[in-house]
């Protein structure tokens, strides 16, 4: 028997439809980051709400039997399954069995199959008595608007609501970091609320006209004194009874005061934490993105240079005062390491779908080799291009897998090369480069049948005078073919190189993509 | 080779490459640095360095080049040591060739204003680079290769002189492309001060004397257009 179960164990962890559909349950049920997981809550959601309207409305109103016996069976059963499915998917039993399997083995023991069934039950166990389990059972329950006592289960199915609501869940989390402090309160309370019902009992529960008449009615008038409501239906009258009405109307301030700071506190200690969780939801529905690693001033000309084009950019740093700066200038910035592989998994971020290059402006080398040594790790595919501090560390960078290195100095003194001789000629491909002036350098992809639209273009008076063919950069060939003629033939792939202000190469190219010339 | 001297302050990478990429354009280079370790680091990668302070005193500088022919570079670390050498400088020459670095884009604007007439901003000049690279790949290859490379392929400027007989005509009237095969990007205007302005936001400028043409083609072309607009092939 017990070899017949630990091969099962075996089969069953072996079995590929299996582990996929437990995989797959327990994505769709538990896992916050699996994509499809929010379709599901969202159903959810629509169960419940629809469970809730038919109970309140079958308070006061008929509803159509039809309706309840939805509402009993339907999603009663669905809410069922759904608690089986995640009693199931909470803990694999036969990875226990075979864990316990091999313990034994390795031991030389005999199989103790009590013992994996121990562990099992444990963990079952722990997931039967958590707070949002207890929640789904006891909502779970059918027919009890039936009796009128079982309808405060109701509470039940508003609350599973919330199971599915994150920012309720997140509320949660806040509270629960807090919980010794609520706990004392809640004590406090307690406390205040039994020697405050105990002495308004004594001294008014003898005076015949007073209103205090039972323990109950003690403790009632305590609550709704303590927590500052104050209904009035019940007041002491005797002048002890109001000297002990004043001692719980004070102590019923510092309760809620108490109450209050202890809230106000969570969410302040919190707050970073939302805010960045917030960012990376925000991160994780961005489709293409650059990845800058790093806030520096070059990061900052990087930014505002992609600013006049509708790329996101997300910045990666761990600096304060340089994510603080970043911030301010309005970026978007998570603080994580950049060369932490763990770091990429809790941004969620997919390197090959979503990031069209990453780009290491580090402050040092060393930094960017390392950064870009886990990014590589990470995908083989997804460009790097990197900020060289150092020429003599060129070779290291391309070695980490960077794909282009930019070097600032080398730059200078290559264009150092020209601008003492011939300034015009750098301030004017600094100007076409920045697009400061309105006039850009562009490229413009061109496929096999553009060739004769291409240069009946060129010619329109629109563009004669205006846009500046500089040549056509033949991708196969990796050559430049300056000022060709309407001869040259244009094969697909080919790029153009133009000189004009952005929307004329705009209307150009849309006009290049159209059948009719103008 | 060409008539010019070069002057260098400071020496750091950025003083480094502009020897190495650009020391062959000049007749002499001098490197001037205002401590000793930088003396030192000069020394270490080969040149030699002459310590100075940043006062007044520029004699000795007077005495070793001609002004007229003379380009200085400002490549002080600090930016605000670069400004006050740019200021110096201009305050005793006013018509030399100055071309200062920042690093910063807060600085360019002041060495625009001490009187540098050329201000190189490294981090501006990475970061265009870094979005062109990424954004469009082939016009920084082609760029790059034309502009900075030895290659056939050039951009140069013209200046115009008196005689050219491109003086007094209209833009539209000249058909750089058709007639000379090399393209024309723009004009610097000496009328409207130093302004400017790309042939392609296609503006009938009226051409004069001193104006500077920027265009590009093949060397042997430019070589052509240079004769022609100068007035030595005006047939």
């Amino acid at each position: 028997m017990n070899q017949w179960i630990v091969n099962f164990a075996y089969f069953l962890d072996s079995y590929a439809p299996y582990c996929k559909t437990k995989k797959f349950i327990y994505n769709i049920l538990e896992n916050n980051k699996y994509p499809y997981k929010k379709y599901f809550d969202y159903l959810m959601m629509l169960m419940v709400i629809l469970s809730i309207y038919i109970l309140i409305r079958h308070v006061k109103h008929e509803v159509s039997s039809s309706w309840v016996f939805f509402n009993n069976y339907i999603i009663s059963l669905f809410f069922l399954c759904e608690y089986i499915l995640r009693l199931w998917a909470y803990s694999n039993n036969s990875k226990i069995i075979i864990e316990q399997y091999e313990s034994d083995l390795f031991l030389h023991r005999k199989f103790n199959l009590s013992a994996a069934i121990k562990t099992i039950t444990k963990q079952k166990m722990a997931f039967i008595v958590s707070p949002a389990a207890i929640i789904d059972l006891l909502a779970i329950m059918p027919f009890f608007h039936e009796f009128r006592v079982f309808r405060v289960f109701i509470l039940f199915r508003v609350l599973k609501i919330f199971r599915y609501a994150k920012g309720v869940q997140r509320l949660i989390s806040i509270l629960s970091s807090k919980r010794f402090e609520l706990l004392i309160l809640g004590m406090i309370t307690m406390i205040v609320i039994v020697v405050s019902s105990v002495l308004i009992y004594v001294m008014e529960a003898t005076n015949p006209k007073s209103p205090i008449n039972t323990l109950f009615e003690a403790v009632y008038w305590s609550v709704v004194t303590i927590f500052t409501v104050g209904y009035g239906d019940i007041v002491p009258i005797t002048p002890e009874g109001r000297v002990v009405a004043m001692l719980v109307i004070v102590s019923g301030i510092a309760v809620i005061s108490f109450a209050t700071s202890i809230v106000v506190s969570a969410f302040t200690e919190k707050l970073d934490e939302i805010k960045e969780d917030r960012l990376i939801d925000d991160v994780r529905g961005m489709e293409r993105f650059y990845l800058i690693c790093g806030y520096s001033n070059l990061t900052y000309a990087v930014v505002e240079r992609f600013k006049k084009t509708n790329k996101q950019i997300i910045i990666v740093e761990t600096d304060p005062v340089k994510i603080k700066q970043a911030q301010n200038e309005g970026m978007v910035v998570l603080n994580f390491d950049s060369a932490s592989l763990h770091a990429y998994h809790s941004m969620q971020i997919h390197l090959d779908k979503q990031v069209i290059a990453v780009i290491l402006l580090q402050e040092s080398d060393v930094a960017n080799i390392y950064t870009a040594l886990t990014i590589r790790g990470l995908s083989k595919h997804v460009p790097l291009c990197s900020v060289l501090h150092s020429p003599k560390n060129r070779k290291k960078l391309s070695l980490a897998g960077i794909d282009q290195v930019v070097n600032p100095h080398e730059l200078v003194g290559i264009i150092s090369r020209r601008v003492g001789t011939q300034p015009v000629v750098v301030d004017v491909i600094h100007a076409l480069q920045s697009g400061h002036g309105g006039t850009i350098v562009d490229e413009i992809v061109l496929d096999n049948d553009m060739s004769e639209r291409f240069y009946e273009l060129l010619l329109h008076p629109l563009f004669y005078r205006r846009l500046s063919m500089l040549g056509i950069y033949q991708t196969r060939l990796e050559n430049f073919v300056f000022n060709p003629d309407s001869s040259f033939k244009i094969i697909s792939g080919d790029v153009a190189i133009v000189v004009a202000n952005h929307s004329l190469i705009s209307e150009f190219r849309n006009l290049l993509h159209k059948k009719r010339v103008l | 080779m060409s008539l010019y001297s070069a002057a260098i302050f400071g020496f750091n990478e950025y003083a480094h490459q502009i020897i190495k990429h650009a020391g062959l354009q000049y007749k002499n280079i001098a490197i001037f640095v205002i401590s000793e370790e930088e003396k030192i680091a000069a020394l270490q990668a080969g040149y030699s360095a002459e310590l100075i302070d940043l006062s007044d005193d520029w004699d000795e500088i007077q005495e070793r080049f001609s002004m007229q022919r003379l380009v200085v570079f400002c490549a002080l670390a600090d930016d605000a040591e670069n400004v006050f050498l740019t200021i110096s400088l201009r305050a005793t020459f006013e018509h030399l060739h100055i071309i200062a670095l920042a690093q910063n884009a807060e600085s360019v604007l002041k060495m625009k204003s001490a009187g540098a007439n050329k201000v190189l901003p490294s981090v501006e000049i990475a970061a265009n680079i870094i979005f062109d690279m990424l954004e469009k790949p082939i016009v920084t290859r082609v760029l790059h290769s034309v502009i900075y490379e030895d290659n056939l392929l050039n951009v140069i400027e013209v200046k115009l002189g008196e005689d050219s007989f491109l003086c007094g005509k209209y833009l539209n009237d000249i058909y750089f492309r058709r007639d000379y095969d090399v393209i024309l990007l723009g004009i610097v205007d000496q009328e409207l001060g130093t302004s400017f302005n790309f042939a392609s936001k296609g503006l009938n400028h009226h051409i004069d004397a001193g104006d500077i043409l920027v265009v590009m083609g093949y060397q042997e072309k430019l070589d052509e257009l240079i004769r022609v607009v100068r007035g030595e092939n005006n047939g």
